[in-house]
């Protein structure tokens, strides 16, 4: 019994933490949804909004106002990308814009380091890596407070996004835009808003990804790596099914905390980097389109 | 036709170009009258899409620019606009091959046509009970993915997008493309009916010579980027020429208006 609770635990342990890269997932497929590109920058977009918005902290600026400073910061990353790199780089090759990205994240990196120094930094949100006591009193389960609050902002991000989707004029431009942006444009839809848009989203979900694992182990350059995991999450869940973002967080989460807990000792441990990708290879052998991969519509 | 106040689009005398090197669009001068439908007639990349984009700056994203001449709009020179300025203009495209949005169901198809508006729930409301009016066929589909509807449907999907944004003026991109000759005709008899009622003025290309003049009122009919001949729609139908070369009544070895002319000449 303790074995499957353990097991339970493990499981947990991992799903609160895929939620995470669900999130970050869903901020790429964004991307890859306006503009057909991914966003190598994403990870770099993490460590620089995490850093900017401790840098704040430093100078004194108190928790709220600081992390509304860098939001805004991120929008305005978001909006210099759209005007600096995409606008000028519309209609070029997909290709050519993927090289961007890369271009965008060193330049992110470069950027973060000169601003704010390379030294790992310690981001206290007030929430402990501690297991819940009324959790273990009630289910007899070790839930981390830090893991679950990461789960439920991540899940409640995720939501809010979707709704915004369904259901808001601007979602809907998005929608449009990810389907044909030449019809969307044909309409009045403004493409460059839309961009703009999509790297704002983008760029506040790298803040709170980098808040919540900056917290967990320190502001610093590995968390680039950390957001990279989105790739193996969209190989598994489909590049442009947001569906599929989360459930492939989900299980890229669960799976990599159970192989590291049952498989690593055999591997002497941390295979938690490199499992999900093994993973991914074998979904890109099996299954290219990933879980979700969305059918292609033939128009008549 | 000579230019007078009642003209909505004037393109005078205007050249393409794509990629800076391909001309496409050589010396073509055209008029629409307000309230008017203008079909613009041609085969396969004669020019007639390279012409609406032009029109709707559509061109730009596409490589394309307007080299020479120029094109007045409703009293605006189009010179730097974008489509979206266009679109708050009054001047939308319903662009080949229809285009819908796959993922979207109908009704937020049409709904996005009103994106360029600043509508409430209720007016947008309002809008899309005007215009099922004249789309009875989608209503009653309002609900499924538009990607999994048929060809005809898609059409009136994409006009009906279009008549959301409120125009003055539709362009509309090979409207009969693919659909069976009923389809073409339920089309047609919408299109006719929102220019008379909504009073939108249409600049129709089409490959379908015969529907197309049956519909409109004045005719062009282009071939490589220029304009062989224009005149009424009815004088169209009627001329020798395009009978033989455009309604099907075809001798053999003369494709189009340039053979003819050659041969005459000679
Ligand atoms: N995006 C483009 N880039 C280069 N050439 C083009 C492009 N679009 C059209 N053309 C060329 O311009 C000419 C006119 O094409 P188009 O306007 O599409 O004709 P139509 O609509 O009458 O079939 C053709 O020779 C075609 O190959
Ligand atoms: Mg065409």
């Amino acid at each position: 019994m303790t074995e499957f609770l353990f097991f339970i635990e493990v499981v947990v342990a991992g799903l609160l933490s895929g939620t995470m890269y669900s999130l970050v997932a869903l901020g790429f497929v964004l991307i890859y949804k306006a503009s057909s590109t991914f966003n190598f920058a994403q990870g770099a977009m993490v460590f620089f909004a995490v850093l900017a918005f401790v840098g704040f902290m430093e100078l004194g600026i108190p928790f709220i106002p600081a992390f509304f400073v860098t939001v805004l910061l991120m929008v305005l990353v978001g909006f210099c990308t759209e005007r600096l790199v995409l606008n000028p780089l519309m209609n070029q090759s997909e290709d050519t814009l993927l090289m961007a990205t890369i271009g965008l994240g060193f330049v992110l990196e470069g950027l973060a380091q000169a601003a704010w120094g390379v030294e790992v930094r310690r981001l206290d949100l007030g929430i402990g890596d501690f297991p819940i006591e009324w959790i273990i009193d009630n289910l007899g389960l070790f839930v981390s407070a830090l893991d679950l609050t990461a789960g439920l902002v991540a899940a409640g991000m995720i939501t809010v996004l979707a709704l915004m989707f369904k259901y808001t004029k601007m979602g809907l431009g998005l929608r449009a835009v990810a389907d044909d942006p030449g019809a969307a444009s044909s309409i009045g839809i403004p493409l460059k808003n839309i961009m703009l848009l999509v790297w704002s989203a983008a760029g506040v979900v790298a803040l709170v990804a980098g808040m919540m694992w900056g917290a967990r182990a320190g502001v610093q350059f590995a968390l680039v790596d950390l957001a990279l995991k989105a790739l193996p999450v969209l190989i598994i869940g489909g590049f442009s099914s947001i569906p599929g973002a989360i459930i492939g967080g989900l299980i890229i989460g669960a799976s990599e905390k159970v192989l590291e807990v049952y498989l690593g000792p055999f591997f002497g441990g941390a295979i938690e980097g490199w499992a999900p990708y093994v993973l991914a290879i074998f979904f890109l052998l099996y299954r290219p389109e990933g879980l979700f991969g969305e059918k292609i519509i033939r128009r008549v | 036709m000579n230019k007078n106040l009642d003209t909505i689009l004037a393109i005078d005398n205007i050249e393409v170009m794509y990629d800076g090197v391909i001309s496409a669009l050589h010396d073509v001068t055209l008029s629409v009258p307000k309230g008017n439908i203008v079909a613009l007639l041609g085969g396969n990349g004669a020019g007639k899409s390279t012409t609406l984009k032009a029109v709707s700056t559509m061109l730009a994203s596409e490589r394309g620019k307007v080299t020479k001449g120029s094109i007045r709009y409703d009293g605006h020179l189009i010179k730097n606009q974008n489509p979206t300025d266009m679109v708050r203009l009054g001047m939308v495209q319903v662009l080949e091959g229809r285009r819908c949005f796959g993922h979207l169901t109908v009704e937020e198809n049409i709904i996005s046509g009103a994106y360029s508006r600043k509508l409430s729930k209720q007016e947008i409301k309002n809008e899309l009970e005007k215009i099922y009016n004249y789309f009875n066929r989608i209503k009653d589909r309002r609900k499924s993915q538009a990607g999994f509807t048929s060809g005809g449907e898609q059409q009136m999907i994409a006009v009906a997008r279009a008549m959301m944004a409120k125009p003055k003026m539709l362009l509309l991109d090979e409207p009969s493309m693919g659909l069976a000759p009923q389809l073409v005709a339920e089309i047609f008899n919408i299109v006719r009916e929102l220019n008379q009622k909504e009073g939108v003025s249409i600049l129709l290309a089409e490959q379908n010579t015969n529907v197309a003049l049956r519909n409109a009122d004045y005719g062009y009919i282009i071939e490589t980027g220029h304009v062989m001949l224009e005149g009424t729609a009815e004088s169209l139908l009627k001329d020798e020429k395009v009978k033989e070369l455009y309604l099907g009544i075809s001798k053999e070895g003369r494709k189009n208006f340039r053979d003819v002319l050659r041969e005459e000449s000679a």
